[in-house]
């Protein structure tokens, strides 16, 4: 059997369990018979089995190099190496639709596996239901619409390689990171929609999701933070976030999921706010879908987009049904959920949190507002406006000082109620130590208003955190003797999920110190160079040493050497390139780097002209590193804050 | 020996709410150098590309693209900044050439401003839902405690609310009758 034939047959394979499982499982719940349900939840082992099957016959198809495919021809060749040729698999709309569906199968079928024993739980078949109807919907697209596996009518010599800017390490993560995070939000949906239609909900759902949650919330924190990456080294225009459509929909549903992990909690402690969390973790599953839609409807014009796929339609189709269903499921439990809210002070750390929530969500707005303006605009004025960069910088800088802000003032709040002692003990010196740093910012230069209020702020943050670890160490110290440095570390491990969001905070803290100084003062220059001229930039001289040029493997590289001094100092030679690939339409650049802990020199070789001349383009990104710093322990505060306790684990 | 007249620098005054002025002046010294003049810094083509778009490649940011259509409007850019023109002035060039499809933000009139003023629009209604939340749900909690205090004695005022009416409403019937 050919790899096409086994690709296809279990594509259709898949999607046929998926729809047996949705009708073994409807069978289960009209007659109650369990052994219904039992099949239905096997049926889902099966979707997984034959989409992995699906899975590795594609790969197959790269690896060896059967062009006779559509797919494997559009986004691969045979000079293509065979690192690139496995991350081809989701170059393109039909592979990466593949791999959505593949994975969604893995997910469930791990759901499936440890909800093994609740099949008498009142919920648990609504959730292998959801679950079902999601994935089939997906490969129902794959079967019908959008193959990666259909042929070409000829077999072509070789194939059209892939678009050099995706041959970059970051491309091999920074996808399958981004759709594991959109796909992982699928499971907290499910139990979600299930608690309502089985009319449990109680916490449950929210317990068992919370490590769904917080992983999808930490591969979309990867996958965007790998984006901008990418974006950085590879494109080679300086920056890192250009607010385009495409990157915009991957960051509405990390707004509003991380406004969701904040009021789960709680939820989880004080059982109000349940309306809320159902709405919020509907808004982030449809946000998800909204984001695929985005990518393959080709609506909006985006660096990252498949354009017109024909699949927009089924999205958006699909879209309206999820939100009418969970508007109609929310609006039918109302009853049930709504709970008699009450707080014992109007200042307490659960209405800081739903202020909080308040401001992630008009960030998520403002993004998505616009994002779509253009086609609002069209719609009203007839006229397709673009809507970039400077709006979106000019609309949420204000929003994120205020969560900046809100970041510092919540976990210092206590629960319930924050009295006057409370307040003066928690924030009086950070906020004499912000006041402080940023006059002192202030007198050395810094007198534009949103850098200055973003690292004062900054500094506010950063102290309130500080102030938490060294309290708690403290606290932790003097009950038991330990030294300063054990009593810390033991703290932050007990209470890991506490101060896991502590070092997610600080993270934020620190990507805004990087963000802040590589936009509000970065550097730019461009000039063109002969051999042997120099050109200035901030404290460095850059000289133009030497030019090669070289074929290797599916490229042919022309490289210029640099020599780079500061302050009249030699710190060395860098390297920027310009590649032409085989089978590329047009030449590439390659960004040269030196990365400080104060700063990025950051080259690149727009243009060569006659006789070597070369246009070299040069910036200074300040603080940069420590953007990519915050970003890591973002990351590294999540993993923390799902760690399970030794109890859970031994339960395990 | 104490060399001051006053038992501290500053006399000590307390504003109505208890707040103390020396606290209050403490937060106000150091936002002094607010009021200096920001640090001028010189126009660069890089803050005039990212509000256009290229001419030659629909929708492409001017910043990203590197096509010879791009090169122009950069060597167009270039020129008017070595003529002194700021940012304002380049982009009207740019609109009058290519009209306003050209650039990257929508001009602040007519429908587009829409598009700035909604983010803040739902900000303000939000604050002012999540505000009104907060202080029914602390209203609930003191009702709350106050009931726990007084050992919950005397019936709730809804219920005391209905019973008047049941009364009411049965002297009317009684009248109609």
């Amino acid at each position: 059997m050919t790899m096409v034939t086994l690709g296809n047959l279990s594509q259709a394979a898949a999607l046929l369990a998926g729809f047996a499982a949705m009708i073994l499982l409807l069978i289960g719940l009209m007659r109650n018979d369990l052994r219904f349900i039992e099949a239905g939840r096997r049926a889902l082992f099966a979707v997984a089995l034959f989409a992995s099957m699906a899975a590795v016959a594609l790969s197959r198809l790269f690896f060896t190099d059967a062009f006779q495919v559509e797919y494997v021809a559009s986004y691969s060749d045979r000079a293509l190496p065979l690192f690139y040729k496995a991350t081809s698999f989701w170059a393109g709309q039909e592979g990466s639709l593949l791999f959505w569906g593949w994975v969604l199968s893995l997910y469930i079928a791990l759901v499936a596996w440890n909800t093994r024993g609740e099949l008498r739980r009142k919920n648990t078949p609504y959730i292998y239901l959801v679950l079902a109807g999601v994935v089939s919907f997906f490969f129902l697209l794959l079967t019908t619409v959008s193959s990666p596996f259909a042929l070409l009518p000829y077999t072509p010599a070789d194939g059209q390689g892939l678009n050099p800017m995706l041959q970059n390490p970051g491309m091999i993560f920074h996808p399958p990171t981004l759709f594991l995070g959109y796909i992982g939000f699928t499971i907290p949906f499910a139990y979600a929609i299930a608690a309502m239609i089985s009319g449990r909900l109680d916490q449950d759902w929210l317990r068992k999701t919370r490590r769904w949650n917080v992983v999808s919330w930490i591969f979309l924190t990867i996958g965007i933070i790998l984006g901008g990456q990418w974006a950085y080294v590879e494109l080679g225009w300086g920056g890192f976030w250009a607010w385009d459509p495409v990157e915009n929909a991957s960051f509405i549903p990390w707004l509003i999921s991380t406004a969701f992990i904040h009021t789960a909690i709680i939820q989880e402690r004080r059982n109000v706010m349940k309306v809320w969390n159902m709405a919020l973790i509907v808004l982030t599953f449809v946000a998800c879908i909204f984001g695929t839609y985005l990518v393959r409807s080709g609506v909006l014009q985006s660096v990252h987009d498949f354009g017109a796929t024909g699949l927009g339609g089924y999205f958006l189709f699909f879209m309206v049904i999820v939100s009418l269903a969970s508007t109609l499921l929310i609006a039918e439990s109302y009853s049930e959920l709504r709970t008699k809210h009450s707080l014992e002070s109007l200042l307490s750390r659960e209405s800081t949190f739903l202020f909080n929530n308040v401001i992630l969500l008009a960030i998520a707005f403002s993004t998505l507002f616009g994002t779509v303006f253009p086609l609002i605009s069209e719609m009203v004025t007839g006229k397709k406006l673009t809507v970039g960069e400077p709006f979106f910088n000019q609309v949420n800088t204000p929003l994120f000082l205020i969560l900046l802000a809100i970041t510092g003032f919540c976990p210092l709040i206590s629960w319930r109620k924050a009295s006057a002692d409370n307040l003066k003990k928690n924030f009086l010196l950070p906020f004499l130590l912000s006041l402080a740093g940023g006059a002192a910012l202030a007198i050395a230069g810094v007198r534009e208003f949103y850098p200055l209020a973003a690292f004062t702020l900054c500094l506010f943050v950063a102290a309130t955190i500080i102030q938490e670890f060294v309290g708690g160490a403290r606290a932790r110290q003097r009950l038991t003797g330990e030294s300063a440095i054990t009593a810390l570390l033991r703290v932050v491990w007990k209470l890991r999920r506490r101060y896991g969001g502590y070092v997610v905070h600080m993270g934020l803290v620190l990507m805004v110190i990087g963000i802040t100084g590589s936009t509000a003062f970065k550097l730019e220059k461009e000039a063109t160079l002969r051999m042997g001229e120099a050109m200035t930039i901030g404290d460095y001289r850059l000289e133009y040493t030497g030019f090669k040029t070289y074929k290797k493997r599916n490229r042919t590289v022309y490289a210029a050497t640099i020599a780079v001094a500061k302050n009249g100092v030699p710190l060395g030679e860098m390297e920027t390139e310009r590649r032409y690939y085989i089978n590329a339409r047009q030449p590439t650049t390659e960004v040269s780097l030196r990365t400080t802990l104060k700063e990025d020199l950051y080259l690149t070789m727009p243009m060569i002209g006659r006789d070597k001349v070369i246009t070299l383009k040069a910036a200074v990104n300040p603080l940069l590193f420590w953007g990519w710093l915050g970003g890591g322990l973002m990351v590294l505060g999540g993993v923390m804050a799902i760690i399970p306790s030794r109890r859970r684990r031994q339960a395990a | 020996m104490n060399i001051f007249p006053f038992r501290s620098p500053i006399p000590r005054i307390k504003m109505a709410s208890g707040t103390d002025w020396r606290v209050l002046l403490a937060c106000l010294v150091p936002l002094l150098p607010l009021l200096l003049p920001p640090s001028a810094q010189a126009l660069t083509r890089s803050e005039v590309e990212k509000h256009l778009l290229c001419y030659a490649c629909p929708g492409e940011p001017l910043s990203i693209d590197r096509c010879s259509g791009g090169d122009r409007m950069r060597a167009e850019i270039d020129r008017r900044l070595a003529l002194g023109q700021d940012k304002e002035t380049i982009l009207a060039f740019f609109v009058q050439q290519f009209g306003e499809d050209i650039l990257t933000t929508p001009p602040k009139k007519g429908f587009n401003l829409v598009a700035y003023a909604a983010p803040f629009v739902a900000l303000v209604i939000g604050l002012a839902i999540a505000g009104l939340l907060v202080r029914r749900w602390a209203a609930a909690g003191s009702r709350r405690a106050e009931g726990k205090e007084s050992g919950d004695a005397s019936p709730p005022a809804d219920y005391q609310r209905l019973q008047e009416r049941v009364a009411k409403e049965l002297d009317q019937l009684e009248e109609d009758s």
